[in-house]
């Protein structure tokens, strides 16, 4: 094969610049020496060139439009199936409720402020929930090992109005290691959350209440949310009347003895039991509960409460009086009653 | 998700969540359209290419390897999509050369520019429509892609030299075609 041949093979790559420096310096000194060969290079400059002049174009936004139809396909209308119809109010509260935490936990994932309250490395990590949940799983299919996030919040970033009632479960409460004076409260509703910030933040508090008042009625979970409660909530600096009014609706509410005592127990350690809330939930826990181990830990509790204060209310005087005198009331109970009675000061 | 680079979107992508899906789009929707456009000649076969690229993307989206780079994983599918479809019967070019080409030229532009614009266009399809397909995939990848000949052997599925043997066949052949047209059409087609 002759130079020229050679040469000519190699102008195409000449353009594209894949050449070795050697081979493309040997290949321009021959273009320039040689007339044939520099001929055969203008034209395939001129091509090159020319080949440059096609118009880039655009996408047409149906085809955009189109993908992102079959990314987030358009709400299929709901399967309307018999249903056992709840309380409006509480239907409502739900829905509101799940409108709140969804809009959390798409806002930490959207915004890149910094919070304020200090919030685990997780959180970088995690992605808005909504796009996955909105996947049409017959039409893309995921990732093997793709899983459900786990999303860890900032209680500043979420609104404190936690109203209605969502159905959470799995409810757990950790310390966040290396962040002291930090709880967090973790559950799952759509996605598993965890909410993060200090006992006093408003968010904390009513989400506290909240798992109070509506984690689902096994006693052993009941418990651990009580007890979580008394650990946390006992220090003067943690105090809040809400919690005290939720324990005070559990007082009232719950159907298992163990967890109305450990309600009854934690009201008594609360800087804040002074509320009217919870006396009135300890009076009628006295006056109405069944079992008796509920009312003698009532009368304990009232009794704490006189000693602490030093004075009763009339109507607390009154019950204690009244249960004291009771026939058919469990003897221990009156005898109790009548001890918290000797505690009042003429 | 714009500041995340093209590893990073892809990884979000692959454990499941589509929310990169729109930014991917819009980054290479452009280049794997306008490739799929010249391959196939045919605009509404390159919008269906071009939605089943990125649907393909998210479908098979553990199969991307995070040191790869997306473009070149991306023209892979878009390839394989064309080669396909032109296996099939039915699949002539459609589009006729007047709309080739769509964009409107600058109002600036004198008419006659306009005009010799417009013929160099088509004439580019065309000489682009003689070559064989492995070759037109080479010349659109290389020159319009800016991809290497590695990047174009690992997407067309063949060695390296066997890449710059169709770049050079399709240089030739477009240099014929295009500069014997420019002179006149002196040097005619039937030589080729």
């Amino acid at each position: 094969m002759s130079d020229c041949n050679l040469m000519r093979e190699s102008m195409p790559f000449l353009l594209t610049e894949s050449l070795d420096p050697v081979r493309r310096e040997t290949a321009h000194q021959h273009i320039e020496q040689c007339a044939a060969c520099g001929e055969e290079w203008a034209g395939y400059r001129e091509t090159w060139t020319l080949l440059e002049t096609l118009p880039e174009l655009e996408a047409p936004p149906r085809v955009k439009q189109r993908f992102m139809n079959y990314v987030n396909p358009p709400a299929a209308a709901p399967n309307v199936v018999p249903f056992q119809r709840r309380p409006a109010v509480r239907w409502l509260a739900q829905a509101a409720a799940v409108v709140i935490i969804a809009s959390g936990a798409y806002v930490a994932g959207h915004r890149g402020a910094q919070p304020t309250t200090q919030v685990v490395d997780k959180t970088t990590a995690a992605t808005p929930a909504t796009v996955t949940s909105a996947m049409p799983l017959n039409a893309i299919q995921p990732a093997a090992f793709s899983i459900a996030e786990s999303r860890v919040l900032p209680a500043n970033q979420i609104s404190p109005v936690i109203e209605g009632r969502p159905d959470i479960q799995n409810v757990s409460f950790t310390t966040l290691d290396g962040l002291n004076d930090q709880m967090g409260v973790s559950f799952d509703i759509t996605s598993h959350v965890t909410v993060t910030g200090h006992p006093t933040d408003k968010t904390m508090v009513r989400l506290m209440r909240y798992v109070l008042e509506n984690e689902d009625r096994m006693a052993p979970s009941q418990s651990r949310a009580i007890d979580w409660v008394r650990s946390t909530y006992s220090q003067p600096g943690n105090a809040d009347p809400e919690i005290a009014r939720a324990l005070a609706n559990v007082l009232r509410n719950d159907t298992h003895e163990g967890v109305r005592i450990k309600a009854v127990e934690t009201l008594t350690n609360l800087p804040s039991a002074l509320s009217t809330d919870s006396r009135e939930a300890l009076i009628q826990a006295l006056k109405s509960d069944p079992n008796p181990a509920v009312r003698i830990k009532a009368v304990e509790a009232l009794s704490n409460l006189i000693r602490k204060s030093g004075q009763a209310d009339a109507i607390t005087l009154e019950t204690l009086r009244a249960k004291a005198s009771q026939d058919d009331e469990n003897m221990y109970v009156r005898v109790k009653a009548a001890e918290a009675l000797s505690n009042v000061r003429p | 998700m714009k500041s995340l680079s093209d590893q990073e979107l892809m990884r979000i992508v692959q454990a499941g969540d589509f929310s990169p899906a729109s930014e991917i789009y819009d980054r290479y929707s452009a280049r794997i359209y306008n490739f799929t456009y010249r391959f196939l000649r045919n605009s509404e076969a390159a919008e269906d290419a071009t939605q089943e690229v990125f649907v393909k993307m998210l479908k098979h989206a553990n199969q991307f390897n995070g040191e790869a780079k997306l473009s070149t994983w991306l023209f892979s599918i878009a390839a394989n999509w064309c080669r396909d479809y032109l296996r099939k019967g039915d699949n002539k070019p459609k589009d006729s050369e007047e709309v080739l080409v769509t964009l409107p030229a600058a109002a600036s532009e004198s008419p006659h520019h306009r005009l010799e614009q417009r013929e160099n266009q088509v004439r580019i399809q065309k000489a682009l429509a003689i070559l064989t397909p492995d070759q037109r995939e080479a010349i659109l990848l290389s020159r319009y892609q800016g991809l290497s000949y590695a990047e174009i052997a690992q997407i067309a599925g063949c060695s390296e030299g066997a890449v710059k043997t169709r770049v050079f066949r399709a240089m030739e052949t477009l240099k014929k075609v295009l500069t014997a047209e420019a002179s006149g059409g002196e040097r005619c087609l039937t030589a080729i």
